[in-house]
């Protein structure tokens, strides 16, 4: 029977908690799901708003054997030009779990890209997974957002380490120990250099409420200097980083009293791959590149005083990359795969020069609002 | 003329499948073919594509499920195309 492919709409709820059903008898990851109702938590269609999410499925007569989500959002190329560009997240194939429905991948994919041709898809856990080969195949450009971590307290850090050392539960914290030297005082020594290196400014960090017409000064300072970035005015972010989700802190940075950028910070939930370290992600920041390196170091000196023991984030911007590791964060392996459809692709020519001065984080991801 | 087409379909879904083409018939499918996953799949679209010169539109995939469908298809387009 053909598959086609539907918005979702309240006909196929039924439809999609029995896909679900089956997919979890199956033993699918508990995030392979499809919401049941047709209208996305997060970042639903509203009247007038330019950033919101569709869901689409993938139908075979009344039963549902696939979804993926649209996010549409409006992106700035070297500050002038304005695109409303497609995200692609969150495609589940039943073909996951029954080979015989192998082909609601490729039809998934090729219906996104007749709805929204320049579309983006980001994170996807690394080049091993279906989804990048597939759009590899498509003929899709791709590079990996570096990931980058610092460690506030290496005590902490090293004790965790040794407990997990025993228990050999996982593998994270020690492949970031690996990165780092694997010793308290090669993790101090760096880490004092690093921050030296980092050098000390005037910049100061303040916790806001929300985003207002500051921001909107901080985007238009910075946005020619970026090949390719959502847009991050003051409407969107109060769209993406809502006062009532307390779970991020927005934090405004000054340098020598002016108002110079943003960034938004978050403590990860608690995963066994970290024990019991207290780990903040840097999930969005925003700025002109030459002030990157204040806005990294007051969010890491504000991340400091608020006794996290970990930082991580992803930074594609190879500017924002050096202020990073100016402020003492080392690099890791990253499994975070940005990937551009060749219309796309074609608005970041020369792709290899142009992936260096977009901006991504993990603000751009499909882990918001509560997996970041 | 239909048979060369359906004889070319069945030996890039043998070569794209990694099996013998006498294994294949119009029946075949991702439900009787052990190999035929979804990135095989896209690459069987890919392959076709490329070697008749065609594009696949998404409705059109919707009908892509066995061998003997894809050929017909192909048939079907290439006629339409005027190079059949």
């Amino acid at each position: 029977m053909p598959i086609v492919i539907r918005p979702h709409s309240a006909e196929h709820v039924e439809a999609v908690v029995r896909f679900n059903r089956r997919l979890m008898a199956a033993g699918a990851a508990d995030w392979m799901q499809i919401e049941p109702g047709p209208e996305p938590s997060w970042l639903p269609k509203r009247n007038g708003q330019k950033l919101y999410n569709e869901i689409f499925l993938a139908l075979e007569n009344d039963e549902v054997r696939g979804a993926y989500v649209l996010k549409h959002q409006e992106f700035s190329f070297h500050g002038s030009t304005v695109h409303s560009i497609g995200y692609y997240h969150h495609p589940i194939s039943e073909g996951m779990i029954n080979k015989a429905y192998a082909a609601v991948g490729a039809l998934m994919i090729r219906d996104a890209l007749r709805q929204e041709p320049l579309l983006y898809a980001l994170g996807m856990d690394g080049y091993d997974k279906p989804l990048p080969k597939m759009l590899k195949l498509l003929g899709w450009k791709d590079y990996l957002v570096p990931f980058y971590f610092r460690i506030l307290r290496p005590f902490r850090f090293l004790r965790q380490m040794e407990a997990l050392r025993q228990s050999r539960r996982n593998r994270v914290l020690m492949d970031v120990a690996a990165f780092s030297g694997a010793g308290w005082i090669g993790i101090k020594a760096l880490d004092s250099f690093r921050t030296l290196r980092g050098g000390r400014g005037a910049c100061t960090s303040s916790e806001v409420p929300g985003f207002g017409e500051w921001a909107d000064d901080v985007w238009k300072n910075a946005k020619d200097s970026y090949s390719m970035t959502a847009v991050r005015n003051s409407e969107v972010l109060k769209q993406l980083y809502p006062s009532s989700q307390t779970q991020f802190t927005r934090l405004q940075v000054a340098s020598n009293r002016a108002i110079v950028g943003w960034s938004v910070v978050a403590a990860r939930g608690p995963k066994p791959r970290f024990g019991n370290m207290r780990v903040a992600s840097v999930v969005d920041c925003f700025a002109a590149p030459e002030n990157a390196p204040a806005v990294v170091r007051a969010t890491t000196e504000a991340l400091q005083h608020s006794h996290f023991d970990m930082v991580v984030t992803n930074q594609s911007n190879a500017e924002w990359s050096r202020a990073f590791e100016r402020a003492g964060f080392m690099k890791g392996p990253s499994n975070f795969v940005f990937a551009a459809s060749p219309q796309l692709s074609q608005l970041l020519s020369p792709f290899d020069e142009a992936k260096e001065h977009t901006h991504f984080t993990r603000g751009d991801g499909d882990g918001l609002p509560n997996s970041f | 003329m239909q048979e060369v087409v359906r004889h070319k379909v069945l030996s890039i879904a043998a070569d794209v499948l990694s099996v013998s083409p006498n294994l294949l018939s119009d029946q075949s499918s991702s439900k009787t073919v052990e190999s035929w996953d979804s990135i095989c799949h896209l690459n069987l679209i890919l392959a076709l594509e490329d070697s008749f010169a065609l594009q696949f539109a998404p409705e059109e995939m919707e009908q892509m499920e066995t061998i003997g469908q894809i050929a017909s298809l192909v048939e079907a387009k290439l006629a339409q195309a005027g190079k059949a």
